[in-house]
């Protein structure tokens, strides 16, 4: 069997990692739209969805049939082109950044292969250039739908995409500093070695509130989700949008979340490494990541269905007065220590 | 196989450029600018300067023409309508024509110059990839030997910020029919 494996040619362990990775991160978002619902209702002391397969495992794909077979409406004087780019726009970035998130090693035989599809010297970067863009979703579809509540709504993903978008950049750069470097491989590796995970750092501990408070503005997630929020805006920026197009937007909001997760996760909980057992075989690696993972995953719908929504200019305080000087701050002073404590190479 | 894609990619990033100064709407034009950003990404990840792309999508897609857009949005230039139009009119008239040949005469200049300088420098294009790539390289060079031109940037960027707080106040304030000071 590891003999096997190990002559296979290298194009099928990349098909194989593509597969298996993008694969998983469509399927844990199908899975994501079953467990907002069970946990919500668990939280509220309901059933929730119980009827599709056992335990309604099978709702997701029973809503994807729906989804298919729905008619799809585009409004009367909408820009037909980018009514129909934007749900392609907001889905595909999000399901990209998943390339660069190393999810741990795989061992066959005596080979180390790491499971990540790429390994880029500059994955931060790479994350950040795609997660900028996944706003162009939003605020495109809300603007060719020609309907005030999708304009308002897009107005509003993207005025606070890009004022949370700051305060998650500094956050991450902050971890950037500490580890010495833009490759998310890198900065796991420094993590094993200094054996702390960064969240236990001082720096890192405020890091990780500001990249967690920003990252559940950027995915539009409660209590941050003013881009639909239902008793204002009835539906948002995808108000105008019917069937497959609107799944397609809910798709890339699981996706965005499910990344954000593991970069939580990576940044700040050691990616894949087990606590307090350095030496632990590849596959529970593996098995802690998604369990960290899966924990960041429940705080998303955990905070949903338990804290109010703010309100608009409550949201931007917080994001321009609050949260982007403590981080600002956080960043200089880690400069600093960085500089001070590491010896002059030359 | 990469000379046919930069081919490919040079046309739609002429297409795109076009685009912006053709579109009726400024949404339009933007759409198009966003094509041509792309486009000189991809070239440049061609090229193997993946920073220089990384950066070029952060930077201008990410964040430069969210605003664009922001402001379009806001101020609510012209409806777009059902599909992209083009006109022509920008390219009409003696001005135009004045300021296009002046940029034609320019761009033959700089391509000129630059065909002289790339045949003086094919003998070692790798090394100076990595110097210019490479985020060590980048940051010795910036913070090193053009540490005051790229502080002197920065000050430039915060008078422009100062310029644009100064304007946006002074038309508030006409607003509410008070005096400009």
């Amino acid at each position: 069997m590891g003999a096997f494996l190990e002559d296979l040619p290298l194009w099928v362990q990349w098909v194989a990692k593509v597969a298996i990775i993008f694969g998983g991160l469509v399927g844990t978002a199908a899975l994501m739209s079953l467990a907002e619902r069970k946990v919500s209702a668990w939280m509220q002391f309901r059933h929730g969805p119980n009827r599709v397969g056992p335990f309604g495992l099978l709702q997701p794909l029973a809503d994807g049939i729906k989804f298919i077979f729905k008619e799809e409406l585009i409004p009367a004087g909408a820009n037909k082109f980018l009514f129909r780019l934007a749900p392609a726009l907001a889905a595909i970035p999000s399901m990209m950044t998943i390339a660069v998130i190393p999810i741990g090693t795989i061992k066959v035989g005596e080979k180390e292969i790491p499971f990540s599809i790429a390994q880029l010297d500059l994955g931060i970067m790479y994350m950040l250039a795609l997660g900028g863009l996944s706003v162009y979703g939003a605020i495109l579809g809300g603007w060719a739908s020609n309907s005030k509540y999708s304009l308002l709504g897009g107005l509003r993903a993207s005025a606070q995409m890009i004022s949370y978008e700051l305060t998650l950049i500094l956050s991450i750069l902050v971890i950037v500093a500490l580890s010495g470097s833009l490759d998310l491989n890198a900065i796991v590796t420094a993590q094993r070695e200094n054996g702390l995970w960064n969240v236990f750092t001082p720096f890192g501990a405020l890091a990780f509130v500001l990249f967690t408070i920003a990252s559940f503005a950027e995915t539009n997630r409660h209590p941050f989700d003013f881009a639909e929020c239902e008793p204002e805006l009835v539906g948002g920026f995808h108000t105008e949008y019917s069937a497959m197009r609107f799944a397609l937007f809910f798709l890339g909001e699981y996706c965005a979340m499910t990344v954000m997760a593991c970069l939580n996760t990576t940044l700040f909980f050691g990616g894949p490494s087990v606590p307090l057992w350095p030496e632990a075989p590849w596959f529970l690696g593996i098995l802690a990541f998604l369990l960290k993972a899966g924990f960041f995953l429940f705080l998303f719908i955990w905070v949903r269905w338990t804290l109010p929504r703010f309100r608009f200019d409550q949201l931007m305080r917080l994001g321009w007065k609050v949260a982007l000087p403590i981080a600002l701050a956080n960043l200089l002073v880690v400069g600093a220590w960085v500089a001070f404590t590491t010896p002059k190479s030359s | 196989m990469s000379s046919i894609l930069f081919y490919i990619l040079a046309l739609v990033a002429l297409l795109g450029a076009a685009g912006v100064i053709l579109a009726k709407s400024p949404m339009g034009s933007v759409i198009s600018l966003l094509g041509t950003f792309f486009a000189l990404a991809v070239i440049y990840l061609l090229a193997g300067f993946q920073f220089l792309a990384a950066a070029q999508i952060l930077v201008y897609a990410g964040a430069i023409l969210v605003l664009f857009l922001f402001v379009i949005m806001l101020l609510n230039l012209g409806a777009m309508g059902s599909r992209f139009e083009l006109s022509f009119a920008p390219l009409q008239g003696g001005r135009a024509r004045f300021a296009g040949a002046i940029a034609v005469a320019l761009a033959l200049v700089g391509l000129i110059a630059a065909q002289r300088t790339t045949l003086a420098a094919t003998s070692a294009p790798a090394a100076d990839a990595q110097a210019i790539d490479g985020l060590e390289g980048l940051a010795l060079e910036l913070f090193g030997r053009y540490s005051l031109p790229f502080q002197a940037v920065s000050v430039l960027l915060l008078a422009t910020m100062v310029a644009v707080i100064v304007l946006a106040k002074r038309q508030r304030a006409g607003e509410h029919g008070e005096q400009p000071r």
